[in-house]
Parts: C-alpha cells; structure tokens; sequence
C-alpha cells in the first residue's frame, strides 16, 4: 500500500480534516459544482425531489450502518426489501385497513432474516458476506417460489400517499427518515448499546473481556439492518409505485458504498449514522445531476462509480 | 505408513475431500433417482454447461487467495461479450484480433482496479463495486440491445466436441490445470497465498504485495474477458445483461470449494469440485422438474452448510 505518499501527508495539517470531514467536503464540492453547472439545481422543487428519493435508501443505509459497524456487511438488504414489498402487494387486497398488518409483518420478517443472519455470523461463524449472500439467495428463491415469478395483487393506496404526500411542505418521505435517523442516532450515540456496538466492532477481544456479550451485540445489529431494510422496501414501493420480484435491486450495494464513503471501515468501530446519509445523498445527487444536465442515465452509472471509489479514498490513511 | 498418510494429505487436502465428497453422494442421489442423470451424455452436458461458471470462479480464486474481491466480473463480461460481437459483426477475418483484443481489455480493467486498490488503499469490495457501475455505465453507451454478429463457426467454441468432449470444458480444465500447477509449483504462485495469509509477512521477505494484487485482478479480468466471449459463442450474440449475477455466483464455487474469504488458504481444485456441484445439483432439480425458484434454494443452503460446516472442522 502506499506508504511513502501518506507518510508524507500526515505532516500536513490537511489530512486530520479530511479524515474527519472528508465526505462532508466532497458533498460541499459536489452541491457548489451541481449549482454552478445546473441553475434548476438549488430549486426548493429540486432539493424536495433529491430528499425524496433519499429516504428509501437512507434507511437501507442507517441499517447497513450498524452492520459495518460490527466490522460486517449486509448483502440480503434488496431481498428483504423485495419480499415485503411483494408480501404487501399480495395482502393489499384488504385495502387501507392492511397498511398497519403489512407494516408489522414487514417488520417482523426483517427481524427473521436479521435474526439468522446474525446467527450464522456469531453462532455458526460464517464469514458476514457469505452469510448475508445465502440468505439473499435463499430468500430470493423463496419469494420467486411464491410468487411463480410475477407477484400479484395491489399496493394498498395509503402506501403510495406516505411516498409522494406531503406534510406541511415537508415529504412525508423525509418526515419518516428524519425522525428514524434521529432516534438511531440516539440508539447509536446515547445509549449503552450503541456504545457497546462500537467497542464490539472495533475491538472483539476487549469486547468479551469487558464482558459485553458480543454476538447479542452483533445479532441486534443486524436485525436492526433486517427491520430497515423491510421499511426501505416499503417506502421505496410507496414512492415508486410500482412491484415486482426485483423491488430494491442494487440497494445493497448501494447502502455499503454510502455508509464506507461516509466513513466506516470494513473493520468495524468506524463510521456512522450522519456519514452514512451523507453518503446517501452524494448518490442521489450524482443521479439528480445527470439527469438535470440532460445526460445519457448511461453517465449516471460511471459518475456513480467514479464517485463511490473517490469518495472512499477522501479518508486517507485512515485503514489501519 | 506416515509416510503415506501424509503423501495422501498433500494430495487431497480435507475440505477438497468433503466437496468431492458431497459431489459423489450428489452424483449418486441422481442417478439413483433419474435414469436420465447418470448417464454420459448428460454429464458431457452438465460439464458443458459449467465452462462459463468455471472460468469466472477460477478468476475470483485467485482474488479471493489474496483475501479480496472482485464485483466488476458481471459488468465486464457484459461489455466484453458486447465489444466481442459488435466489433467482429460476422467478419470472419476480425475473430481472432478482436478476441485477443477484448483479453487484453479484461487484463487491463483488471489491472486498474489493483491498481486502485492499492494507491487509494481502499477496499476492493468498493473499488470494484465502483468498476462494475463504471463499466455497466460504457456497456450501456456502446449499446442497449446485441449488437452486431458473429460469424457462424465461432460456436464451436462453446458447441464444438472434441472426441466427444466439449471444446470449451476442454479449455477450462487445461486452465484449471495451468493455473492449479502456477499456484503450486511455480514461487509466483506460491506468492499469492503469502499475501492472502499475512501480507505484512509477505511484505517483509521482500515480496512485492502490490504487484501481487494487481497482477491477480489482472488475471481475474482476464478470465471474466474470456466468459464474455464464451457466452458470445454460446448465445451466437454478446448482449448488455448476459453476464448480470456472474459477480456474486462465482463467489459461491470458490468458498464451497474451501477457499477462505480472508485470504490465504485454499486453491483450484476445491473451486473446480464446487463449479460440478452447483452445476450437478441444477442439472438434478431440473430432472426432477423442481422449478429454478428452487435451485436458488439450494444453493443459498449449499453455501452455509459448506461454509460452517468447515469452521467446525477447523475450529
């Protein structure tokens, strides 16, 4: 790796500040050059449409967070948000009276698979990664075999309200992931779980020794990541309106790139909620621009790849 | 005795045993079960059908050895296999330039992403993952559909049978066997498990760690290259999808075959076993009419029996 470069670096006071900050400072350049190249850019109608399409992959991220933070990674995000979207659709016959069903059952079946993902990694010590690619496949293949391939029945319309309303202005989209990334952040910063989540990732060993139990620690986090991931499904179906076997593909792939380019190591111990979103919306903005700039949604796919590896080398020297 | 038993460990080593173990008991469940399944013309074809698998897994082998990963395998063969038959457009003439031209192409993506991984010092899960949008973003700008053609011989490579084999599991074995022998036999090779196994040892005895990394996402390129214009040969067509998932499944032979996702600890064989099995096991489920809703099924539990399966033996 690239030791005389960043040996040479660390004299420099720049460096503590993008080890820091470093996201921050690329989402500020970022927002200046979407301004001065698109003046549509800083429309309230535009920022409102940017956070709008946030908050499906902000919450698949906030969740993906407590994963890395445990020094894990989870890959079964997108098939757990396509099998409660394809559940909703099947049991949204009922109407509005099964938004509150849908929810808890959504929620319910993202604790399971957390449940078993996080019982492989502890229990059965099956690499993170492979872990959460069984469950995905094997999930994947449970909701193709429910659904013969093309899911059926409707969304009830209350859904679609909660991902394209408004409150007072503000979506009701954003409403739901300001107040979850606020009580996370809570979980994650102000209580002793959150405080065991970081020791745990950062340091296994020290971990058990200060007699933190670790895998429930672990496990926790990953039901976490299931029950966010299951509301990301949800919502993303409420703004898109549409369902099928594939609601939320890539968004695994995604919510890792946002949180590791908002900070977080694979290592675990680094990283959190607000670097996360940030994250986030360095994604969403990158698409937001290149269709403003009325480029080819071709572009989109290499700026975005560009980006998430850029953005990931911002944190200089910080691998250990 | 000793002797022996150790001759015999150096050959087999264990976790190679048990896939070959669960590929026999596989073997024998199917034919038990279907008379379709054990016979010889199936089996030509269920080899036939895990060239392409094989060839990408033996490309994640090596990146896995080194304890990281490769993402961008499904977008480059994707953008090979459309380059393949876009820029041949059934000029017979063009074949054997642009193959070598789209190898070279794998080679070098390949070695980019090394490269970045080893000057940003950022995680290859994430310099890849970035190369497969990249790469998914240039497929899409050279073409939206299949392009071009191929011309009509150039499916021998994935149809052709040489004394009754298949010519494309012909040269996935002969690779198998090159690549098994370099791991092996040659300081190289043997370099690669050093790094995978502790790379700051590796860096002290005065092996060069990075060029080892770029030189095994090269190699992985490469072989993802190599499946992009295979599948050309077997579709007759290259298309902007074909290699879509290619990523994330030739992960599962290379861990189910024993290699180690940390590093440092496996080898091609175990890989190889793994790429029968999974094919065996969709050949199977297909005999016994189970849809691939199914098979999808299997595999996922395939992959976590397997894999805790050997911590308990290691643990």
């Amino acid at each position: 790796m690239p030791e005389a470069g960043t040996e040479r670096l660390k004299a420099s006071f720049l460096v503590p500040l993008f080890q820091r900050y470093g996201l921050y400072i690329f989402l500020l350049f970022l927002v200046i050059a979407s301004a001065a190249l698109s003046p549509h850019f800083l429309t309230a109608e535009n920022i409102e449409d940017i956070l709008n399409q946030a908050a499906p992959l902000g919450m698949a991220a906030i969740g993906q967070c407590f994963v890395i933070l445990t020094g894990g990674l989870d890959l079964s995000v997108a098939s757990v948000m396509a099998t409660v979207a394809v559940l909703a659709t099947a049991l949204g016959a009922g109407g509005d009276a099964m938004a509150v069903p849908i929810f808890a059952l959504g929620i319910i079946l993202g604790s399971v698979v957390g449940l078993v993902n996080g019982y492989l990694v502890t229990k059965r010590k099956v690499s993170p990664f492979l872990a959460t690619l069984a469950v995905m496949i094997v999930l994947q293949g449970l909701r193709f075999a429910y659904t013969k391939g093309a899911p059926s029945g409707i969304l009830p319309p209350v859904f679609r309200t909660l991902g394209t309303s408004s409150f007072f202005g503000v979506p009701i989209n954003l409403i739901a992931l300001a107040f979850l990334s606020a009580v996370f952040a809570v979980i994650l910063y102000r209580t002793t779980y959150g405080r065991k989540l970081y020791l745990t990732g950062g340091n296994p060993r020290a971990a058990y020794l200060s007699g933190i139990n670790a895998d429930g620690v672990v496990i926790l986090a990953y039901v976490i990541c299931g029950v966010f991931a299951a509301l990301a499904g949800l919502f993303l179906v409420g703004y898109t309106g549409s369902v099928d076997n594939w609601v939320g593909k890539g968004y695994e792939l995604d919510s890792i790139a946002a949180v590791v380019m908002g900070g977080a190591s694979f290592k675990g111990g680094q990283g959190g909620i607000w670097g996360s979103l940030g994250g986030v919306i360095v994604l969403i903005i990158i698409f937001n621009l290149v269709l403003l700039l009325g480029l080819p949604v071709q572009a989109q796919m290499i700026v975005k790849g560009l980006v998430i590896i850029l953005a990931s080398a911002f944190y200089l020297t910080r691998k250990t | 005795m000793r002797a022996a038993h150790l001759a015999i460990n150096r050959l087999v080593d264990p976790s190679l045993a048990i896939v070959l173990a669960i590929l026999a008991a596989l073997v024998i469940t199917g034919s038990v079960l279907s008379e379709d399944f054990g016979t010889l013309r199936n089996f030509l074809n269920v080899v036939e059908q895990s060239v392409s698998l094989g060839f990408v897994s033996l490309g994640q082998t090596l990146v896995i050895l080194t304890g990281g990963i490769d993402l961008s395998i499904g977008a480059l063969i994707n953008l090979s296999s459309c380059l393949t038959s876009g820029l041949v457009g059934g000029k017979p003439a063009l074949v054997v330039p642009v193959v070598l031209g789209i190898l070279l192409i794998g080679v070098l993506v390949g070695a980019l992403n090394g490269t970045l991984i080893i000057t940003l010092g950022v995680h290859p899960l994430i310099v890849t993952l970035g190369m497969m949008s990249i790469l998914q973003g240039l497929t899409l700008i050279y073409t939206l559909q299949p392009p071009g053609a191929m011309p009509a011989q150039f499916e021998f490579l994935a149809y052709g049978r040489i004394l009754g084999v298949p010519f494309g599991a012909l040269i996935m074995i002969l690779l198998f066997v090159g690549v098994g022998y370099f791991l092996r036999r040659i300081r190289l090779g043997r370099y690669i498990f050093a790094v995978g196994g502790n790379p700051e040892a590796a860096r002290l005895s005065g092996i060069s760690t990075s060029r080892m990394i770029i030189f095994v996402y090269a190699a992985c390129g490469f072989f993802a290259a190599l499946t992009g214009v295979y599948l050309v040969s077997r579709m007759g067509i290259g298309d902007p999808w074909m290699g879509q998932g290619y990523e994330l499944a030739s992960i599962t032979p290379v861990v189910v075959g024993g290699t180690i996702l940390a590093g440092g600890k496996g080898g091609v064989w175990g890989t190889l076993a793994g790429v029968f099995l999974i094919s065996f096991l969709n050949n199977l489920l297909n005999f016994m009419d189970v849809s691939s809703f199914y098979q999808w099924i299997a595999q996922g539990l395939i992959i976590i029996v397997a894999v805790s399966f050997y911590y308990e033996r290691n643990g």
